[in-house]
């Protein structure tokens, strides 16, 4: 088997073998900048995360940990979260496909004002997003109330507050992330790749089967993990949807931080169950990302 | 319109900057939403009369006591203002300090701390509150049983208890106005058969969606709701439920070690005068100094006879069993195994 790795990876330049002073020097402030807003308060958290918090002084202990996986409710809510994000990932890395092709290889009258309009919820709080969708998908919202007009029946009414509606709320404020990341990968793709397959007799279905997706796969699998790792840590649309007997993860941690009777040690072994997932997925999708581009090249 | 919170609450921040770049006095309240007891209102006329800024604030009556627990060390809040039991816990777990505002002495010895490390500012009660044209002819319930008919399926709200103290008021309370024990069997008994009605148990403040009819039932205090109907003329009515009520002292307290103490006094002064007294009963939650309603206003609150079977639950036994009580709700009501 052939090592794709001596592939991809460029040949180092000449005299960078030896690690200098002054590169080293000018990475300095970006060190600092880690130690301070990233190791300080992962040092932070984990020690909270090791003690129980009536009683700091008992000692290091497993415990918060083993009450996330014991405890039904904290044990579900990190299912949830999963649950929900990979839904998520995977709605929103398919949707945003066509729109991404769109904006990458047409250009159009409307584009930039199209491209606009859907990037914008990006920009929204999920708290904002969990009232447009209360609006749109609440118990009296606008299409329950239309489809009552013309049905008499009171469909989808509430569907907000439930998980369908959840899933809506994600995916409308990951759709913009997804095209974003989507579009500045297909805009890499070689269009001579695609020209060769047509003029070799391919038809557009096989040219996209057989020689666009292998290719654009890489994109895929880093925009899934983007999606995923942002919607699992997001939680201000079901602060507002609050749907009943559900909860997540980022939720739980909330509640325990600022709720009482509160658990710090608890919430802290939650946020770093939660960054071990996020950082597991995003380190491994990248991996695998990379290893694609690698038979690929 | 939610729409419209948030644009109050973009001008209390520009008001709030405004303020901060002209060096004008603020309070910190925490607990201070705009919608509920027309704190809105209530702090609008006390920026009129004295320049003084006293920001909106969101968080419910919990949080704003875990806020000052994690800020014990460095308070960032003057004062806060919860539902009684919460305010009691506050007390009790040393974050307020004692003082004893300008008309002290006029508070019934029920509604405060002989030390003055809290007192009451007004009194509500827990009511149903229904917007009837959100019904859409079904009748209007007329007491906690009629809560549970299965017509109002996914019509009922009431607020998470661990965020919101009139939803904790509503939890710890119902037992007793259903003639419950002390083990709390016969209200979490009936919290769990009101489960299915449930739309939401909101964790933020619903008012807006009453208005809207998205919320065509919320279990809240009635002062909203008479606010609802009468100033924000929505087709709003105030159920005293059938089998009673609960009564639900909100209070204050200083925070101690405040960043704006004397302001913080004089604004806490403020709130205990006539004016200000009139104010809060112009929104219909009870002032705790009597104050004289014209007969216009008074023909607005329902008659006396309606509160006959309101329960008073003395807060220090409420705030004993707190945190107790909102696990058991997390655990088994809302946990809906």
């Amino acid at each position: 088997m052939r090592t794709p790795d001596s592939i991809i990876t460029p040949a180092p330049p000449r005299g960078a073998k030896r690690l200098q002073f002054a590169p080293l020097a000018l990475c300095a402030p970006l060190l600092l900048l880690l130690l301070v807003l990233l190791v300080w308060p992962l040092a932070h958290l984990l020690q909270q995360s090791l003690l129980l918090s009536d009683a700091p002084a008992s000692g290091l202990t497993l415990h918060n940990f083993r009450e996330i996986v014991l405890v039904p409710r904290y044990r579900d809510a990190l299912l949830w979260s999963l649950e929900l994000s990979l839904a998520v990932a995977a709605g929103s890395t398919l949707i945003c496909l066509a729109p991404a092709w769109l904006f990458t290889r047409y250009s159009f009258p409307g584009k930039r004002l199209m491209r606009g309009i859907l990037t914008l919820p990006m920009t929204f709080a999920g708290m904002i997003v969990g009232f447009l969708v209360v609006i749109l998908l609440g118990r009296a919202g606008f299409i329950p109330q239309l489809l009552e007009r013309l049905t008499g029946q009171p469909l989808l009414s509430g569907a907000g507050y439930r998980f369908p509606g959840l899933i809506l709320a994600y995916l409308y404020f990951e759709i913009p992330r997804a095209t974003l990341t989507l579009e500045s990968a297909l805009a890499k793709l070689d269009v001579r790749l695609e020209q060769a397959a047509r003029s070799l007799g391919a038809n557009r279905r096989q040219v996209f089967f057989w020689v666009v997706l292998p290719v654009i796969r890489p994109a895929l699998v880093s925009t899934f993990a983007v999606t995923f790792s942002v919607s699992l840590g997001s939680f201000g649309v079901l602060l507002v949807l609050s749907l009943r007997h559900f909860s997540l993860l980022p939720l739980e941690i909330f509640t325990q931080y600022i709720a009482p009777p509160t658990d710090q040690g608890l919430a802290a072994a939650m946020s770093l169950a939660l960054l071990g997932v996020a950082f597991g997925a995003g380190y491994g999708l990248r991996r695998v990302a990379r290893r694609m581009e690698g038979t690929h090249a | 319109m939610k729409l419209s919170r948030i644009v109050v609450l973009a001008a209390a921040f520009l008001t709030m900057t405004v303020s901060l770049t002209f060096a004008e006095q603020t309070v910190i309240q925490y607990d201070c939403i705009p919608n509920y007891a027309n704190w809105g209102g209530v702090t609008k006329a006390y920026q009129k009369k004295t320049g003084v800024v006293v920001p909106p604030d969101m968080k419910g009556s919990s949080p704003s006591m875990a806020a000052l627990e994690a800020e014990r060390k460095s308070p960032k809040a003057d004062c806060a203002y919860y539902s009684g039991a919460i305010g009691f816990q506050a007390a009790s777990k040393g974050l307020h300090e004692s003082y004893k505002p300008k008309g002290w002495e006029k508070i019934p010895a029920a509604l405060k701390d002989p030390n003055g490390t809290w007192w009451t500012v007004h009194t509500g009660h827990i009511a149903i509150l229904v917007n009837t044209a959100a019904l859409k002819g079904k009748p209007v319930p007329r007491s906690f049983a009629d809560l549970l008919k299965p017509i109002y399926q996914g019509l009922v709200v009431y607020d998470d208890p661990r965020f919101n103290g009139t939803g904790f008021t509503f939890v710890a309370g119902i037992n007793a106005v259903l003639g419950g024990g002390k083990d709390l069997k016969a209200g979490f008994d009936y919290l769990k058969k009101l489960d299915p009605n449930i739309l939401k148990y909101a964790k933020e403040n619903s008012y807006n969606e009453l208005l809207r009819g998205e919320i065509p039932i919320w279990i809240n205090a009635d002062g909203n709701g008479l606010k609802a109907k009468n100033v924000d003329k929505a087709t709003v009515e105030v159920v005293i439920p059938a089998e009673g009520t609960v009564t639900m002292p909100l209070v204050m307290g200083l925070v101690k070690g405040a960043p704006h103490r004397e302001a913080a006094k004089k604004y806490l002064d403020w709130l205990l005068t006539g004016e200000a007294q009139l104010l809060m009963a112009e929104s219909f939650f009870q002032p705790v100094i009597p104050v004289r309603l014209d007969a216009s206003l008074q023909a607005k609150f329902p008659p006396k006879s309606a509160y006959a079977k309101a329960k008073v639950i003395p807060l220090g036994q409420m705030a004993a069993q707190a945190d107790q009580i909102k696990k058991r709700w997390e655990k088994e009501i809302e946990g809906g195994r």
